[in-house]
């Protein structure tokens, strides 16, 4: 178990920048995931963790100690790739037992942590097999006992389940999960899929454009997301983002008025935000919208509006009837007004919240 | 995939058998020479000879000098000691060239790849008179190491195309998963690269060999003792200036060419995948 | 390395030793090889001192020499044909022999066959020239007028039967100099100028076309097929060499006579005297020690073992006055020949006969020309081949531009200097230099500077005694002003120019096109014998090309050939191959493309195997047909795995000089062949036009470089 410092890490290529100074401590033991759409430098950090490239400026710690200029072999991580750059040449055993025969350990242990793996990731069977005779899962299981007989301080995942269908990533993640709380080891996995992140991060990490835009438990980036940009990419589908200026304490914007349970000084231009599971189609409420198209789930809905305030989705509860072309109101439950500054930089204002989280300018 | 017509198989071996036919025709017609125990040219159509005689395989592989030496084994140690000599230094060349154009990024890489290309394209009848002061300024004259130098870089452009071609195609995550595992540069490049880069060493290799298997005008200018002589010297001397002794140099040219024939055919699985980059697949 | 490297060096000092063993170099094969080493072992027993004799292939011999001696690593003595004697002497590889050698022992024309400006070098060992063999069985005495062998001729050929009365190599020059000579011609006229259009020239050309037309002689004859059809019993009379003795079947009787004389004229039919020497090597570390050899090689017994053993006919006079020598009838025969032979003259001129005569002499069999303007067609072609040595230029302006494009370089490279610094742009430079640094320096050392010295060799003219002339762009402006021909006729660069790509195109569709298509068939999984067939498929790769070559050569002779073989068999005419561009030009082209597909058909099998199946399941689904598939899959994802090899294949058959040299030699006329082997033609067959050469070589480069780059720049934004 081991912990990671990131200190103002920067890593251009040519002259694109990639990653634009992040400071990041990942916390021993914990499962961090790294998210933020692609091009965002998520994959390139875990790299520069990895010791695959190193960094123009700023350091890399792991438990304290200064890795920047470490190579890979001596830092004591594993990472899976997301192609699972498996060696074709090998068999399944001998590409698990690759990174323990370079660390010159003896036959026996190898052996024993080989089989030992395997039979962990239901792969004893196939362990004589080249990695063309199996499936994409299998294969996937191979890279993750590959990582895994090496038992290193820190795994690192790089988009580890994106090659696979569905049921199979789901599957996937519960293993994950489960192998996570089993060896308590320091894990970093990089995704694009909220989901992932959602369900299997101690933390989450979101970036975007190189910068680290918030990290934090995935319930309080749900809750209270620092920005326009965390908000969005959290939740699905994506938060509402409506343009207001502040009258007394009402937020008001083309066709609607919010009441602001608390004072935002002098703040004038502001952006609101609004989960669509915040809001209700009901007989009356604060939007007024037309449905452009709806989406029914079963238990519930959402429902996709024009409004003059600008687009709107919804959610609606099974008996209400919405139908397209049809006009109707929408309101926000109580307590589940988000505010953002008008750039979209800061939140301003989170549910629960008793007093504003910036600065007000007066 | 579906059954096909029984005349559609009939006109494809047809057809197959015919090219068969078109390729062995000429070579049977080298056999027959070889066989034949007149010295001269067939007469006749039929590929296959009338009379059958060892005699010019007996004179070509018994050849010995006047010292009572050897001289065909000595040259045909000689020529295995130079090809492959030439295919261990020109692989090692290539592979350390190919591996770094392929990975690198260093100054003059894509200048240094151009002339490598344009290497080719000049003709080699006038090397001759600068290779040979260079060598013997390099003390580097009637020696099998000369030769094997001379031929190595030879077939080195050729050799560094195909293997940068092939490295290319090996994923970079395969080495970087090989770095994680806790390879150094060495040992990926010994354990991961070079074993999956097999099928396109097997076909460089083979193309070094053939270099310097089948040369023999710089062997004959460059050697001055004749048990180091190449086999295709040897060969080359049934060739004289008034007469040629066609049936040894036919029985011959069997004897170079059956090596050549033989690694053809141990080869020939890696040839299909070495010569086409993108055989690699994870 | 290192103890080979030290291993070497000794080996490099040897020579300097005082005991070292003499260094001999020839080219016999057979008996004269066996004669030459017991002489040379008699000598060693007589003197005590060691010889290491080095036998080489013939074609090497001559460059091999040239390219030692000056370096004062070739052999003390070598044995060669006196008609090199003025080029060697030009080149300062021999040592005068006048100190040793006892003119009274030798045939007086042997003896100035080797001299020079009243300097003689070397020994005289053999002589060489023609004479008639007949068969015994078949005529009963040998023609002594041409009258009387016409008569003869008559009754003993029937050319529907594939009966000859005579064969010989007719479209050789020295087999026709003693025609020549029978006419009453001469080689040059009183100028010293070689002599073309002549009234003799003409009507011993007439007389040859005559025996052809007439179905006396085969056609195409070459020393293999005349040997053949002799041992077959299928030709009376060989006109050939002492050489010919050993290559008849001890089955057969024959005799030796000299040629007839010419009844028009009464001149007897002089062939050309070949007077082979062992000449000392003008750096020889022991020059006495070499004398001797070569002196004892000569006469006494290295005489007699040579002609007892080696059946040399000696040009010692003691040795051809002994009884065992005298008694020998093949050897007196050839002694008398000898005798009234003519000396090949050693004169540059002579060099210069060969090539127009060959080509006289083939247009006018082949039908190309008429007996009397065969010789203006020669001349035509001497006129073109001799062009005057170009004037003396300055290097100065050449210094002054290469310097300046130097300057040009260096500031653009300043200019569009990379802003980044060195280290961040190049993390890896260190470790990427080192690994190609092994690679580079041999590539630098053997490849390109060879290659620098051919490109500056373009700028000067290589003169005859081997020292180079700095001349500027004069070659390159005669080749590209085509001095000397019309545009459209061979031999002009344009035409040249324009068969070479021909040539690459033609190859490189049908080796495409035919290996693409063997490799369709032979993808198929289910395909039986699939292994069988592409094993035989491989197999023209793996055999040499010259070999190929050479066999193809024989498969299209005109009478003899198994392919008009085969023509005949479906009833087709025969085909003269060589005689016209466009079959000969099919004939290059056939045996470069048996040669070639294999390669392809490998690569495209590997290409082929690179698509996934899906794709053409999916277009199955779609309803695609075979066809569509094959032109909207199979090729557009075959192109760039093949274009490589492609380029690749296109260069290698723009220089590939193998074919066109031994398959259609060019033939008619030059019209066949390619820039490469046209640059080989200047240097090495026409007074070694180095000069000349390296700048056809220069042209050839940049031709290709133009072609390779535009390939590229056509395919990149498909394929990147």
């Amino acid at each position: 178990m081991s912990s990671v410092t990131l200190t103002n890490v920067h890593k251009a290529f040519g002259t694109t920048r990639i990653v634009k100074g992040v400071d990041l401590e990942v916390r021993s033991g914990e499962f961090l995931v790294m998210v933020g759409p692609s091009g965002c430098g998520k994959t390139t950090l875990l790299r520069l963790i990895a010791g695959l490239e190193s960094p123009d400026l700023g350091d890399i710690l792991i438990d304290g100690a200064r890795v920047t200029d470490t190579p890979p072999r001596d830092r004591d991580v594993a990472m899976v790739f997301q192609s699972y750059a498996l060696y074709p040449h090998m068999t399944v055993r001998e590409n698990m037992a690759f990174g323990l025969e370079l660390r010159k350990l003896p036959r026996k242990d190898i052996q024993s942590r080989v089989e030992e793996a395997a039979a962990q990731l239901e792969l004893s069977k196939l362990l004589d097999r080249k990695p063309k005779e199996l499936s994409g899962g299998q294969r996937q299981r191979v890279a993750m006992g590959r990582a895994l007989v090496r038992r290193p301080k820190i795994f690192l995942f790089d988009e580890p389940l994106s090659n696979l269908d569905t049921a199979l990533r789901v599957q996937m993640r519960g293993e994950l999960a489960r192998l996570h709380r089993k060896l308590g080891a320091t894990m970093i996995y990089v995704t694009h899929d909220q989901v992932e992140a959602m369900t299997l991060a101690s933390r989450v990490a979101v970036f975007n454009g190189g910068k680290l835009q918030q990290v934090g438990a995935p319930l309080e980036l749900y809750n209270a997301p620092a920005n326009h940009f965390v908000a969005t990419f959290l939740g699905s589908p994506s938060m509402n983002f409506l343009p207001a200026h502040r009258e007394g304490t009402f937020l008001k914007g083309p066709g609607f008025q919010l009441h602001c349970p608390v004072d935002l000084g002098d703040l004038r231009d502001v952006k609101v935000g609004l989960r669509p599971q915040d809001l209700r189609i009901q007989s009356d409420g604060e939007f007024t919208g037309t449905v452009d198209a709806v989406e029914r789930l079963g238990s519930d809905g959402y429902a996709f509006l024009t409004t003059p305030a600008g687009p709107l989705v919804s959610r609606f509860d099974r008996g209400t009837q919405v139908s397209v072309g049809e006009t109707v109101k929408v309101c926000l439950l109580s307590n589940a007004l988000h505010v953002f500054s008008s750039d979209g930089e800061a939140a301003i204002l989170h549910p629960g919240d008793a007093r504003p989280r910036v600065e007000v300018v007066a | 995939m579906k059954s096909r017509p029984f005349w559609f198989s009939a006109l494809l071996h047809a057809g197959l058998s015919l090219a068969c036919a078109a390729v062995l025709y000429p070579v049977l017609w080298v056999v027959k020479l070889a066989l034949s125990p007149t010295e001269g040219l067939s007469l006749s159509a039929n590929p296959f000879p009338e009379q059958v005689t060892f005699d010019h395989f007996r004179a070509v592989l018994l050849a010995s000098d006047s010292a009572g030496r050897w001289l065909f084994g000595r040259q045909l140690f000689a020529s295995v000691a130079v090809s492959g000599a030439t295919t261990l230094v020109g692989l090692s060349l290539a592979v350390t060239a190919a591996y770094a154009l392929s990975r690198y990024r260093f100054p003059g890489k894509e200048s240094g790849m151009q002339a490598l290309l344009l290497t080719q394209m000049f003709p080699a009848t006038l090397m001759t008179v600068p290779l040979y002061s260079l060598l013997e300024r390099l003390h580097l004259l009637g020696s099998l190491g000369g030769l094997v130098l001379v031929y190595s870089t030879a077939s080195l452009p050729f050799c560094v195309w195909m293997l940068k071609g092939y490295f290319d195609t090996v994923p970079r995550e395969l080495e970087e998963a090989a770095v994680m595992d806790g390879a150094s540069p060495g040992q990926v490049f010994w354990r991961v690269v070079l074993p999956l880069a097999r099928p396109a060493l097997a076909v460089t290799a083979l193309f070094s060999f053939m270099t310097a298997w089948n040369e023999f005008i710089l062997a004959a200018t460059l050697l001055d003792d004749q048990s180091s002589f190449t086999l295709p010297v040897a060969l080359q001397r049934f060739v004289g200036e008034y007469k040629t002794e066609w049936g040894k140099f036919a029985a011959g040219a069997l004897v170079v060419s059956a090596p050549v024939m033989a690694l053809f055919y141990a080869l020939q699985k890696h040839l299909v995948g070495g010569l086409t980059a993108g055989g690699v697949k994870g | 390395m290192c103890p080979r490297l030290a291993a070497l060096l000794l080996l490099c000092a040897l020579p300097a030793w005082a005991d070292a063993p003499l260094r001999l170099w020839h080219a016999y094969r057979g008996a004269e090889e066996t004669a030459l080493e017991q002489a040379v072992a008699r000598f060693t027993e007589d003197t005590g001192t060691k010889v290491e004799l080095l036998a080489l292939p013939y074609d090497a011999f001559s460059s091999k020499l040239t390219a030692a001696i000056p370096h004062g690593v070739g052999p003390d003595v070598f044995l060669y044909a006196h008609e090199k004697l003025r080029s060697f002497r030009e080149k300062a590889l021999l040592a005068p022999s006048d100190a040793r050698l006892v003119r009274a022992d030798y045939l007086p024309n042997a003896l100035s066959a080797l001299t020079l400006d009243g300097v003689t070098y070397g020994y005289p060992l053999s002589l060489k020239c023609l004479a008639l063999y007949y068969d015994k069985d078949r005529v009963s005495s040998p023609p002594t007028t041409t009258d009387g062998w016409l008569e003869q001729l008559g009754q003993l050929s029937q050319p529907a039967q594939g009966q000859f009365g005579l064969a010989y190599e007719a479209g050789d020059f020295y087999f026709h100099a003693p025609f020549l000579f029978g006419f009453g011609g001469r080689l040059f006229d009183d100028a010293g100028r070689a002599e073309f259009q002549s009234e003799p020239m003409a009507r011993s050309l007439a007389f040859v076309l005559g025996l052809h037309r007439r179905g006396y002689v085969p056609e195409e004859a070459s020393g293999a097929l005349v040997k053949s059809l002799f041992n077959a019993h299928r030709v009376a009379m060989v006109i050939s060499g002492p050489w010919f003795a050993g290559e008849i079947d001890p089955a057969i009787r024959w005799g030796v006579a000299p040629l007839p004389t010419v009844s028009t004229t009464g001149k007897p039919m002089s062939p050309f005297l070949g007077v082979e020497a062992a000449f000392v090597s003008s750096r020889s570390t022991q020059p006495d020690k070499a004398q001797s050899l070569a002196h004892a090689l000569s006469v006494g017994d290295g005489a007699f073992l040579r002609t007892t053993v080696g059946h040399q006919v000696p040009a010692d006079l003691a040795t051809l006055r002994t009884d065992a020598v005298k008694r020998d009838a093949f050897i007196s025969h050839f002694r008398d020949a000898a005798q009234s032979a003519v000396p090949m003259p050693h004169e540059l001129e002579m060099q210069k006969m060969w090539e127009p005569m060959k080509l006289a002499l083939r247009a006018l069999l082949q039908g190309g020309t008429t007996a009397d303007e065969a010789g203006a067609l020669a001349d035509r072609r001497y006129r073109a081949l001799h062009r005057p040595a170009p004037a003396d230029a300055s290097p100065l302006p050449w210094l002054a531009g290469a310097g300046a494009l130097l300057l040009l370089a260096a500031a653009w490279a300043w200019v569009t200097r990379p802003r980044e610094p060195f280290r961040k742009r190049y993390p890896e430079a260190a470790r990427g230099l080192l690994y190609v640094a092994p690679a580079a320096a041999g590539v630098v050392t053997l490849i390109l500077v060879p290659f620098a010295f051919g490109i500056g060799m373009s700028l000067f003219h290589h003169e005859p005694n081997g020292s180079y002339r700095f001349v500027g762009g004069a070659n390159f402006a005669d080749i590209l002003q085509s001095r000397g021909y019309a545009v459209t006729e061979p031999l002009s660069f344009y035409f040249t120019l324009a068969v070479t790509v021909a040539w690459a195109l033609v190859n490189v569709v049908l080796h495409v096109g035919l290996g693409l298509l063997l490799a369709l068939v032979l993808k198929d999984p289910l395909l039986r014998l699939r292994g069988v067939y592409r094993v035989l498929l491989i197999l023209p790769w793996a055999i040499p090309n010259y070999i190929t070559a050479l066999t193809w050569k024989g498969l299209f002779h005109r009478q003899f050939g198994a392919i008009n073989g085969l023509l005949a068999a479906l009833g087709v005419e025969p085909i003269s191959w060589f005689t016209r561009f466009s079959t000969s030009f099919a004939a290059n082209v056939v045996t470069n493309t048996w040669l070639g597909f294999p390669f392809m058909m490998v690569v495209s099998l590997g290409a082929l195997q690179s698509i996934p199946q899906d794709l053409y399941e999916a277009a199955e689904v779609d309803g695609a047909s075979k066809w569509t598939q094959f032109r909207r899959i199979t090729l557009p994802l075959l192109r760039p795995a093949l274009l490589p090899s492609v380029i690749l294949g296109s260069v290698w058959t723009f220089n590939m000089f193998n074919i066109i040299y031994l398959v259609s030699g060019g033939e008619p006329g030059g019209a066949t062949d390619i820039l490469v082997s046209e640059a080989y033609r200047w240097a090495f067959q026409r007074n070694e036009q180095y000069g000349f050469a390296a700048a056809y070589s220069v042209l050839i480069f940049c031709v290709l470089w133009l072609y390779t780059t535009a390939t590229r720049r056509l395919t990149q934004p498909e394929v990147a």
